[in-house]
């Protein structure tokens, strides 16, 4: 290959600056000498077309005559000319010339240049030529070009891409061609370049992109995200072991992706192209594959309790044909279609394209969570929630009649290939002769639009001469295409014959609501306003209902719900999912989508009441409204409800609260259970969404709640243990679970979760989405189910968080805090860091902290905090080579959500003391102070966990005063650190002083009781230990009978049941002086109890 | 032509930082830098040889596509590399990087290899972002850092070479699987997972716009 400098070497008379008018001059004079491209030219050719691109973008920003010589001698065409020859190796030269317009367009900064080099069809005629995309090189260079174009596209320059006479826009018609191209990057570009396109608010061209290539380009991308989830649905079905994780994966992935584009798409708001999309998404992909999906299960199974028993698989066929009928809307103006003169084969279950139940739910999880398009997700919530038998069998042909006035679709219900390639479609579309006046179009036109009659409804001898860049196309399941025709024909008897019985204001929650996105926001925003107040006010009615009326009413409501769930077949289908008897494959996915269904910002509330209202509220509600009607609810049939509806001129919607509440309550039930198999995370989804369904919050969810709390503690009791694990595992959950709260998103973009549920940790899968392994995760995730559990009941009953995160002992003495160390036991040692540094500090120790000091310069007696460590956090270990020393590592503890697993490390260094007899006293303390510690927070859990026994001090009685407190004027010296310091320190009652290797508590509140106290323990020797356990519970019992009489906490209050069935007369008493001892004798205690609590559940 | 592997990168930072400069400089030596042209391009492609392996690099530019999500997330997704890009000039590009990263690894698959880059180097005078700060944050989140001028090519080659050095690391050790196109890896038309040594040899220089290698 020939060095293009070689070329230049020799005397061709080249101007010395590369940067020049000159040099342009002579580049042009080289191109118009080599107009043929041959074997021996290529070299120079290329080298001449790059430099052209340098000196343009130099010329562009420094001399504006190289850009007039450009388009003076119009070299666009030498390009032109060189591009279109057939010559061996001219990927060669083509690469280069993409790189050079790629430069062009990329760097030109002044407008004026850019719209010359635009202005003569030069770059359209770049555009189509048909480069060899077979070179992976020249596809990536073209399709680069093709966006970079793209991004220069404006409401100016549009008219240079988009030309209106002749309808053409080849920028845009030559880049959708690759759409499906199997490099990745290059798709992208596709989809890049067409949200380009359409955020350029060009009336003209978007009606050109909507009436020649929406329905074509839309049909196509629908059948490919069809066809992806056929391959994705293999690919779960094929693999239980886990083994092909990574394809799974990105097909995931990849179906977001789509999704995400579409999104991207409806986001720009252009309400045509929505319309057209919306019609193809449901009508082509949403329903007839994702929704149908959910059926075709449900149908095989005998239905026992159905009303629509005999034929029930019939039915289900009805429906699909129905709604079909329902969402075509005007298929009965166009006979044309039933006619259709193709080959027919007998529809039957088997031959329809379907995925497994788990994979549409998780398909439709994923849609509800990222697309948020009024109609779009209304329609698809409407029909999982609302399209009942009854309906279907009675009222098709009206609600047909009602759309058939409105309707805009044309687009058959079903999942199958588009009839014409993209290509072929495309190449119809640009054919001149063929514009809105031909008859095919003006049909479509009375409807406001174009449909893809050009796709769909053109004769099929058209179909598919799949040229070479969409030859995917053609490739399809021919049963996917039979089948399209049979199901048209099979409608029209179904039709005929069905009567009609529902009114127009039957249906206010129709499929297809006004699709403007600003009208539909804002009215979804005030409704939700009316139905919050409604609720509120519903709230305050409620106290006065009897609670043995309630009950009844609840099996009452349950039963019907139960039996009317049977004429909503995809609702039935989601419900009996979350059954996790067998495992919570399924649950977890109908979680999902239940969660996402309600929380989607599109969904008109209204409709949510289907799972969201109480039926008792609504009792009242209705009970207010029509007073004469006493019992509504139990026994309201299906044709009751038509006639409130046509008296209330709005449609009741019939509830399935009550039955989503139940099932949603029996997996918490049993993620309580020891040995369940319910995963974490399909636990704190069902409670996250009974927090939802709960909105009335009655006194029987409540109560129901509360008995589930109690379940998930007595769960979690059965792991608490006094060793050292417990404690941290406790606090490493609770932190993690705050940390990191479940997103459902994050998760339904996680593939492993497609497969069904396992439990080895090597799997790679995080701990929440397998089932425990081993007695550690199953504590762990005892632990879990508590705090959901418990959380879920506190927001029920609007009570505030107080036990949890476990209070530490709030840290009084903090890092430069300056302290009264008069008096103190104090032992001098030297810390000696890993890396050598060496400080000497004195050691002090109080019950909760271990505080390394030095002297203050200013007072004598006085020091100041150099570091502040926990003792719960500490390390101790001796050494073995010297017996004055000590290898402390102090831990930063964990506070709330903040804490991060791997745990910093504040200190870990060598303590050397004065002699090995300090040495060993400070072992001594540290590990009594420790051990103390660790205990107090066991007691808390202990607490929480209702662990009988363990119930002592309130919580406000942890918080104790510790150091005494230098006088304002000498801590002011460092309270600049933080603005509320002084604050605190005021509230703080202080007075403790460190003496004599005793921590003593000298409040200077307390009555003399106290002090005496303090001066009893100062005479003891190394008393340091009990000195302080005493004081404690001295403290606990002064406080604790004020505190548990005023603030009846969580605690307290469900303690009381356990106290009466406890066969011990002296309860109460006897749980205060044994709290008095609890610090020596703690570790044995808990179980003890722990034996006795499960005897009372 | 034929290489052993292909692997893609795409350039992520804020605007101005340099990066289509820097792209065009890697991806075309031919292009020498001048004082008076700024100049670059959003895609190019350039084979280089790591342990006597030919490996063309595709790198991508994803500039102008901030506003669709859908975009940003397939990117990150089909590369096997991405140069993050700062400019030492300009605080703010610095500050940038956490909410940039965090979007990387957010969409990324976890094998993706990323390259911390702080930009015209050359600009000393007017620097604002230090040399350590830069280190600092690579060392924290894990990346390999640079810092580069594209006016002056300084460390250019080094960056994206380094870079691809590491993925090819990677995929010795197996992490990748480079079966899996979607990873932004590809195998060489005519290297099959058998005959892994013997491909590519003439293709330098071959394909123009990296015809200096």
């Amino acid at each position: 290959m020939f060095r293009s400098r070689s070329w230049f070497g020799g005397g061709w008379g080249r101007p010395k600056n590369p940067h020049s008018l000159e040099r342009l001059k002579y580049l042009h004079n080289i191109l118009c000498k080599n107009t043929t491209v041959s074997e021996s030219n290529r070299g120079i050719l290329v080298e001449s077309l790059r430099c052209i691109a340098e000196i343009l973008i130099w010329g562009d920003q420094n001399d504006s005559s190289v850009f007039d010589f450009f388009l003076e001698k119009n070299m666009l065409s030498y390009f032109l000319r060189i591009m279109r020859q057939k010559c061996g190796g001219s990927s060669y030269v083509c690469v280069q010339l993409l790189q050079t317009l790629n430069i062009l367009f990329e760097n030109i900064r002044n407008e004026t240049s850019l719209y010359y080099l635009l202005s003569n069809n030069h770059v359209n005629s770049i555009i189509v030529h048909k480069f060899d995309i077979s070179d992976e090189e020249v596809m990536a260079y073209y399709i680069s070009f093709l966006k970079t174009l793209s991004l220069k596209l404006n409401n100016h320059t549009i008219h240079f891409f988009y030309n209106e006479h002749t309808k053409d826009f080849p920028l845009y018609t030559e880049a959708i061609k690759f759409f499906n191209h199997p490099e990745t990057m290059v798709r992208i570009a596709v989809r890049t370049l067409t949200l380009n396109v359409y955020r350029v608010q060009d009336a003209s061209m978007l009606r050109f992109i909507r009436d020649r290539t929406a329905a074509p380009y839309f049909s196509n991308l629908v059948w490919f995200i069809g066809k992806h989830i056929l391959e994705l649905n293999a690919c779960v079905r094929n693999d239980a072991d886990h083994q092909s994780q990574q394809k799974l994966d990105d097909l995931v992935a990849e179906h977001l992706d789509h999704l995400h584009y579409i999104n991207d798409i409806l986001c720009l708001n252009i309400p045509d192209l929505n319309d057209v999309l919306t019609e193809h998404l449901l009508h082509k992909l949403l329903i007839p594959l994702y929704i149908y999906s959910l059926t075709s299960e449900s149908s095989k199974r005998p239905a026992t309790s159905s009303p629509y028993n005999r034929d029930h698989i019939q039915s289900i066929e009805v429906i699909t044909r129905n709604l079909e009928a329902i969402l075509t809307g005007k298929s009965t103006d166009t006979p044309s279609r039933i006619n259709y003169p193709l080959q027919r084969i007998e529809s039957d279950d088997e031959t329809k394209p379907s995925v497994s139940c788990v994979v549409s739910l998780f398909l439709l999880s994923q849609v509800f969570l990222i697309i948020t398009h009024g109609p779009i997700v209304h329609a698809l919530a409407w029909i999982i929630l609302q399209s009942d038998l009854s309906v279907f069998e009675d009222g098709a042909t009206k609600i047909l009649d009602m759309y058939v006035s409105n309707a805009k679709s044309n687009v058959k219900l079903e999942f199958s290939k588009p009839q014409l390639s993209l290509e072929k479609a495309l190449e119809n579309t640009s054919c001149p002769d063929r514009d809105y006046t031909t008859p095919e179009y003006s049909g479509a036109k009375a409807f406001g639009y174009d449909t893809d009659q050009s796709s769909c409804d053109l004769d099929p001898e058209l179909v598919s001469t799949s040229l070479p860049s969409t030859s995917h196309i053609s490739e399809s399941s021919s049963v996917a295409h039979d089948s399209t025709e049979d199901l048209v024909t099979q409608i029209q008897p179904v039709k005929s014959d069905s009567s009609v019985t529902l009114s127009k204001a039957n249906m206010p929650d129709s499929p297809l609501p006004d699709s403007g996105v600003e009208s539909g926001s804002s009215k979804v925003s005030e409704l939700n306003n009316i139905t919050d107040e409604e609720k509120q006010k519903l709230l305050g009615n409620k106290p006065g209902v009897n609670a043995e009326r309630v009950a009844t009413t609840i099996e009452h409501i349950l039963e019907n719900e139960t039996r009317n769930i049977e004429t909503r077949p995809f609702l039935k289908t989601i419900l009996d999912s979350l059954d996790c008897s067998e495992n919570d494959y399924k649950a977890l996915f109908a979680l999902c989508l239940l969660f996402a269904l309600i929380n989607n910002k599109g969904v008109n509330p209204e409709l949510l009441d289907t799972l969201l209202l109480s039926e008792i509220e609504d009792e009242s509600k209705s009970n207010a409204s029509l007073s004469n009607k006493a019992n509504v609810n139990s026994d309201e049939t299906p044709d009751s409800s038509h006639e409130r509806s046509s008296s209330n001129g709005k449609r009741k919607i019939e509830s399935f609260n009550a039955l989503l509440i139940s099932k949603l309550m029996a997996i918490a039930v049993l993620s309580c259970k020891p040995a369940s198999k319910v995963r974490l995370v399909t636990c704190e989804l069902s409670v996250r969404l009974l927090r939802t369904c709960m909105q009335g919050a009655s006194a029987r969810h409540r109560a129901s709640v509360d008995n589930l709390r109690a379940r998930s503690a007595a769960l979690a009791r059965n792991f608490y243990k006094c060793d050292d694990i417990f404690l941290d595992m406790f606090e490493d959950e609770y932190c993690e679970m705050s940390k990191r709260p479940l997103n459902v998103e994050w998760l339904c973009m996680d593939a492993a979760i497609l497969l069904p549920p396992t439990r080895t940790p090597m799997s790679g899968i995080a701990f929440e989405k397998r089932l425990p392994s081993g007695e550690m995760e199953r504590a762990r995730r005892a632990i879990r189910t508590f705090f959901l559990i418990r959380e879920l009941s506190l927001k029920l009953s609007g009570k505030p968080e107080t036990l949890l995160p476990l209070a530490n002992p709030a840290p009084f003495v903090q890092v430069a805090d300056i302290l009264d160390l008069n008096d103190s036991d104090l032992i001098s040692c030297d810390i000696i860091q890993k890396d050598g540094t060496w400080q000497h500090r004195f050691l002090a120790v109080d019950n909760i902290q271990v505080i390394l000091v030095e002297p203050d310069k200013q007072r004598l007696g006085w020091g100041v905090a150099k570091l502040v460590g926990s003792l719960q956090d500490l390390e101790i270990q001796g050494d073995k080579d010297d017996p004055r020393c000590l290898h402390l590592t102090i831990h930063k503890p964990r506070v709330g959500a903040s804490a991060s697993l791997p745990r910093t490390v504040l200190l870990r260094a060598k303590f050397k003391f004065d002699d090995h007899i300090r040495s060993m006293a400070a072992k001594q303390r540290l590990t009594k102070g420790r051990t103390k510690s660790r205990q107090k927070k066991m007691q808390q859990i202990g607490r929480l966990l209702e662990v009988s026994g363990v119930s002592a001090p309130a919580p406000a009685a942890r918080h104790r005063p510790l150091f005494a407190r230098p006088a304002l004027a000498a801590v002011r010296r460092h309270s600049g650190i933080d603005g509320d310091e002084p604050e605190r320190r005021l509230r703080r009652p202080s007075g403790h002083v460190l003496k004599d290797g005793i921590v003593v508590y000298r409040e200077r509140t307390t009555s003399r009781e106290s002090i005496s106290r303090s001066s009893s323990a100062h005479a003891s020797r190394e008393g340091s230990p009990r000195a302080r356990s005493e004081d404690i519970p001295l403290e606990d019992i002064r406080r604790n009978p004020g505190i548990a009489a005023a603030v009846p906490s969580t605690s307290s209050s469900s303690r009381v049941p356990q106290v009466r069935v406890t066969p011990s007369t002296s309860q109460h008493p006897k749980l205060k002086s044994t709290s008095s001892e609890e610090t020596s004798f703690i570790s044995s205690e808990p179980r003890v109890k722990r034996k006795g609590i499960v005897e009372t559940i | 032509m034929a290489y052993a592997y292909l692997f893609k990168y795409i350039i992520i930072g804020d605007t101005g930082v340099g990066k289509s400069c820097l792209l065009l400089q890697f991806t075309d030596k031919r292009f020498q830098p001048v004082h008076d042209l700024t100049i670059g391009v959003e895609f190019g492609a350039r084979m280089i040889t790591i342990d006597g392996k030919q490996i063309k690099l595709q790198i991508w530019d994803t500039a102008g596509q901030e506003a669709f999500r859908s975009i940003t997330r397939s990117y990150y997704r089909g590369a096997a590399g991405a140069l993050l890009v700062y400019d030492i000039t300009r605080r703010e590009t610095f500050n940038h990087l956490t909410t940039w990263l965090e979007d990387a690894r957010q969409h990324s698959n976890s094998n993706m290899v990323i390259m911390l880059i702080g930009n015209k180097s050359d600009l000393e005078s007017r620097r604002e972002v230090k040399k350590e700060e830069g280190e600092a944050f690579a060392r924290e989140h894990g990346l390999v850092f640079m810092e580069t001028s594209a006016k002056t090519a300084a460390n250019v080659e080094e960056a994206f070479i380094n870079t691809a050095k590491e993925i090819y690391e990677k995929i010795q050790e197996g992490v990748f699987d480079i079966n899996n196109e979607a990873n932004g890896i590809k195998i060489g038309p005519q290297h099959s997972t058998a005959g892994a040594g013997g491909a590519g040899g003439a293709g330098a220089g071959g394909a123009p716009p990296g015809g200096c290698c």
